[in-house]
């Protein structure tokens, strides 16, 4: 039986890495005449960071019993906008030419919650994306995407560590500085928004 | 892959009904005719069913659908109860229109593959005669299902994951053919489902595979012909098309189906999707200029300026320039 290692990098070599590539060169060539976009990726789960995630436990039990189905980020794109209201568009526009299966659009609800990471959606890979010559078989039936402001993907990078591994228990103070930082990211995209409504439509 | 059980359910046409008839079923035996026949659509189903499909998300956006919930606890346990639900589902989505149904749910397991097939059957009407003691009796029978065996609506699904797999599923209407009734009643309601390629997706990729015939086709014939296909595709807009159908239907020459069919992966090219005319005019569209001297000039809408230089002439003349090699040349009696 071969390990769960060697099958995803087998699926990492032979798959993962031709599908990003197209899917990241789809999601340029249908956003291509949006403006404010400050860059497009998409990239492939490492097989280190794959198999942590695989042994990862949740209530006491492991949480994904079959792995290479379930983990739904194999492959990640990326799409990182100046404005908030770009977030929006972009994403009407991506849901044209892609089928989602989950969606999630995360602002904060209150001062006190310190998530703040955009759109998120789980996209299915259409046929068209996978290149002549990779096994069907190799290649997962869904990407994630992020859509998200410049602010938003600063803060989510920055804090991912910081929140949401298991061995960092975070003090009450501790998170309220999170929230601080969610804060002030929110705040700047607000500012931003207002400036760019200011002088691009009334300039 | 073995058929492990067949549930078939009589389903009522309900959709606008309070009170609802309670679903009654049974179970097919592994013999005779019927099962033959049901085995058929089974084993063909992954070839038969030629429209991809996918769940939808709850509303809010969650990653779970009524009955791709319904459908994966059916296969779990192969219950005939928890079919019964299926069953009622569509019982309460069924309009007068679509009538009285014979409903089945056929489940195979091989190994770690598990495959469901869902068929429904319309009612049909008939007269039976029966010969007994020198003496005809008829009589006017009104729940006669698979008269033809061929007019019938399917729905398939195959994976190994629970949770993982069955987000995807591929669907056919025998009973229609090019109508979009699949989706609204089969796909859209009862399945909580829409095709797995958006509209402007195959829009997209289809009008690229007819701009990249067009461009790369030396005969001049052929390149009419493909060209001929676009004027007519516009007329589609909102249509369930297949770059394969709209071939047959405009009977084109085999070297433009096949200049047609070499621009697309072969599964691509019998994949059906709504067509979006608006995507259609984003990839291929053409700019045309005329001028007051009776010169018309014409290009790809995205290539105009780069095919045609200008400079400004005076009284508001423009003078327009272009090098290239004669590829045709013809004398129309208007400029189209």
């Amino acid at each position: 039986m071969p390990s769960l290692r060697s099958i995803y990098k087998k699926r990492f070599e032979v798959a993962l890495e031709p599908v990003a590539k197209n899917i990241e060169n789809d999601l340029k060539d249908i956003l291509m005449n949006l403006n404010n976009i400050d860059r497009i990726v998409a990239r492939t789960k490492s097989i280190d960071r794959f198999l942590v995630k695989a042994d990862k436990s949740e209530n006491g039990k492991k949480k994904y019993s079959d792995p290479i189905n379930q983990i739904q980020d194999q492959i990640g794109g990326r799409i990182i906008t100046f404005y908030i209201e770009d977030v929006e568009l972009i994403s009407k526009e991506v849901l044209k030419y892609y089928r989602e299966i989950e969606r999630k659009r995360l602002i904060p609800e209150s001062e006190s919650e310190f998530g703040y990471v955009g759109n998120h959606f789980i996209l299915l890979i259409n046929d068209e994306l996978i290149p002549e010559g990779v096994p069907k078989s190799l290649v997962p039936k869904f990407f994630e995407l992020q859509v998200k402001t410049l602010f938003q993907h600063a803060f989510s990078e920055a804090s991912h560590d910081l929140a949401y591994k298991p061995s960092s228990q975070l003090t009450k103070e501790q998170k309220r500085r999170v929230a601080f930082t969610a804060a002030q990211a929110w705040g700047a995209d607000m500012v931003l928004s207002d400036l760019s409504k200011e002088i691009f439509f009334k300039g | 892959m073995k058929i492990k059980t067949i549930h078939s359910y009589l389903v009522h046409p309900e959709k606008s009904l309070d009170e609802k008839t309670t679903i009654k079923g049974t179970e097919i035996e592994h013999t005779g005719d019927m099962f033959k026949m049901l085995e058929g659509i089974f084993i063909k189903a992954p070839v038969e069913c030629n429209c991809d499909i996918a769940f939808l998300p709850k509303e809010d956006g969650t990653q779970e659908n009524e009955v791709r919930n319904l459908i994966l606890d059916y296969i779990k346990t192969g219950d005939f109860n928890k079919g019964g639900l299926i069953a009622n589902r569509l019982q309460a989505i069924t309009t007068n229109r679509s009538g009285l149904g014979l409903f089945f749910l056929i489940l195979g397991i091989e190994k770690r593959s598990k495959r469901i097939v869902l068929s429904r059957f319309p009612a049909d009407t008939g007269i039976l005669a029966e010969e007994s003691s020198g003496v005809l009796s008829v009589e006017f029978v009104e729940r006669i299902f698979m008269k033809s065996a061929k007019a019938y609506k399917s729905a398939y699904y195959e994976g190994t994951s629970i949770d993982a797999d069955f987000w995807t599923g591929k669907a056919i209407d025998k009973q229609i053919n090019n109508d979009m009734a699949i989706s609204d009643y089969w796909i859209k309601e009862f399945l909580l489902s829409d095709f797995a390629t958006t509209g402007e997706r195959g829009t997209k990729r289809y009008a690229t595979a007819l701009k990249n015939a067009i461009n790369t086709c030396n005969d001049f014939e052929i390149k009419d012909e493909l060209t001929a296909v676009l004027k007519i595709a516009k007329n589609l807009n909102g249509k369930l098309i297949s770059p394969a159908s709209v071939s047959k239907r405009l009977n084109l020459s085999q070297p433009a189906e096949t200049a047609i069919r070499n621009q697309l992966k072969p599964t691509l090219y019998t994949e059906q999707f709504k067509l979006v005319l608006s995507e259609l005019n984003k990839i291929i569209a053409f700019k045309s200029v005329e001028l007051d001297n009776g010169a018309y000039l014409s290009a790809q809408a995205n290539e105009f300026d780069s095919v045609f230089q200008t400079s400004d002439e005076k009284g508001g003349k423009m003078s327009f320039f272009t090098t290239g090699k004669i590829i045709n040349e013809k004398v129309r009696k208007t400029k189209a």
